[in-house]
């Protein structure tokens, strides 16, 4: 067996995990399942990324989504203790079929896209400049990024950080008001 | 695949957590004897020499205990939980370099099971999955006491995390990479031609914090909130018997084991050769008349002996401090962290920042 196809295999068995893990996020009953299979997905994609090469968007991947923000979302169900809802906006008919529509509508894009460049991938069709080899000529995955966004793209790094600080300072001033 | 590179990659990854493992029984023979050595006791002394065989007979015990599952336990998340315990900090301990590399005929065998491009971020990674066996544990077991313990766990390795990661930083502005590797090369050069270019003589403040939070992240004691005997019994492992309680219980040791391997790759100048070593390599070579590929063998399995020393100075370090301090309160815990550590963190790396950008 070759190397190619044994990747092959692997990621279509991390997939089919974060699908699964997807479909428990969505069936599941307690809140807590459904954050832990969101997780599962997250740490199937991490894994997915590390195994296209792409390691630094797979720890990144790892540190924010898994490492942070999953942990905010578990550490808030279990201090509030959160038990399944019975009067589920699941159960509404109209509700769940709008949005079984937009889901199935996106979904369908993906998959027409998909097998659009099955044959060749986009990413093959027209490499940019920055191919596997002249990334690992330059230094790594980490470097180049780090270049790129510290003088190409610093300006909006910096918008970006800025847009994020004052979200921040707005959920401290609402979440302020409702207690007082 | 060439079957020798698949080879190669299966003999590191078991011989990393062979390593890892087979260490852990002897580090719990040293906790039990070394405390009772510190607080004047005999310590367990019956099996074997020195009660060296206790361990064997500890896991002999789990093994026959009763497979117990509290009747209002979540199941799935209880026999997860110590599961993932165990896996988060082995993944981590993939990255870690043990030695420069090994020749074989044609081939170079680098020490370290996954050269990752992000190294240090990767570690990062593995430490903030460390938390969810705490919180599934403590959760799924539906016992007020764990669901305490899993509350502090959780809030005291997110607050420590944050200085951590601080101190990472300013050790990366020193270094200029996340390459473990290349960080291990940089430290192998000299100051003023004797001292070795350790991390902790040019940042001692990073590797000081670093090291703090490194005892809280592993949930050692003074910061065995989570656990905490006398306030909560056991916290978030209290409903755990058998061998679900050893597997936390290794967890806790491979974490150990991690955060002094870490400590010692990222301050202590990794693998690189204690000092008189490399005569000791020169009279090996000269003994055997060994080439030039026989001395790069030789030289990397003196590094890997010195690498192994240097992380058992720090294990026995941390052995050391536990039973020697007392214990934190949890007030005392989260302000040495948020008020301390965190400002005294982001100091450092002002300063180090500062002083790099003018040495350049």
């Amino acid at each position: 067996m070759d190397n190619l196809a044994t990747l092959n295999i692997m990621i279509t068995i991390f997939a089919v995990m974060a699908g699964i893990c997807g479909i428990v996020m969505l069936l599941a009953k307690q809140p807590l399942t459904s954050a832990l299979g969101l997780l599962g997905v997250l740490l199937f994609t991490a894994g997915i990324y590390g195994l296209i090469g792409e390691h630094f968007i797979a720890t990144i991947q790892l540190v924010v989504y898994a490492g942070a923000i999953m942990v905010l979302f578990i550490f808030s169900i279990m201090l509030f203790n959160l038990k399944s809802n019975e009067h589920d906006a699941r159960r509404k008919m109209p509700l769940l079929i709008g949005s079984l529509a937009v889901a199935g509508g996106v979904f369908g894009l993906l998959v027409a896209t998909i097998l659009k460049y099955f044959e060749t991938p986009l990413a093959l069709a027209s490499p940019g400049s920055f191919s596997r080899q002249t990334i690992s000529d330059l230094g790594g995955n980490s470097l180049v990024l780090a270049h790129s966004l510290f003088t190409q793209h610093f300006i909006s790094f910096e918008a970006i950080s800025l847009a994020l600080l004052i979200a921040l300072v707005g959920a401290v001033v609402l979440a302020k008001r409702r207690f007082e | 695949m060439d079957t020798f590179i698949l080879i190669e990659i299966v003999a590191k990854i078991v011989f990393v957590f062979a390593v890892c493992l087979g260490v852990v029984p002897l580090l719990v023979w040293f906790e039990r004897r070394g405390s009772a050595w510190i607080q004047g006791r005999v310590g367990p002394n019956r099996v074997g020499p020195f009660g060296l065989i206790q361990p064997v007979a500890d896991v002999a015990k789990f093994f026959f205990k009763e497979f117990w599952t509290p009747a209002n336990a979540n199941k799935w998340y209880y026999h997860l939980a110590p599961i993932f315990a165990l896996v988060a900090p082995m993944a981590a301990m993939t990255i870690i370099p043990f030695g420069s590399h090994l020749v074989i005929g044609d081939y170079i065998i680098n020490l370290q099971v996954a050269r990752v491009d992000s190294g240090v971020l990767f570690i990062l990674a593995f430490a903030g999955l460390e938390v969810y066996p705490i919180i599934i544990a403590g959760w799924s077991s539906n016992n007020k006491y764990s669901i305490l313990g899993a509350l502090r766990g959780a809030s005291q390795i997110i607050s420590y995390e944050i200085s951590m990661g601080l101190a990472l930083l300013s050790i990366l502005l020193v270094y200029g990479t996340f390459d473990l590797h290349k960080m291990v090369e940089w430290q192998n050069q000299r100051f003023f031609g004797f001292l070795p270019a350790w991390g902790v003589l040019v940042n001692p403040i990073g590797a000081l914090i670093f090291w703090v939070s490194t005892f809280a992240e592993t949930n050692r004691l003074p910061f065995d909130l989570p656990e905490g005997d006398s306030e909560i019994v056991a916290g978030y492992h209290l409903e755990y018997g058998a061998m679900k309680f050893a597997l936390f219980f290794m967890a806790e040791y491979v974490a150990m084991i991690m955060a002094s391997a870490l400590m010692c790759t990222l301050f202590f100048g990794g693998y690189n050769l204690l000092p008189g070593m490399h005569a000791l390599v020169d009279l090996i070579v000269s003994v055997h008349g060994f080439a030039e590929a026989g001395r790069q063998n030789a030289t990397a399995i003196l590094q890997f002996l010195s690498f192994f020393l240097k992380v058992s100075f720090f294990m026995v370090v941390m052995i050391w401090v536990r039973w020697t301090l007392p214990r934190f309160r949890f007030d005392q815990v989260v302000n040495l962290g948020w008020k301390i550590l965190f400002p005294l963190a982001l100091c450092n790396v002002v300063i180090v920042s500062i002083v790099m950008y003018s040495m350049n």
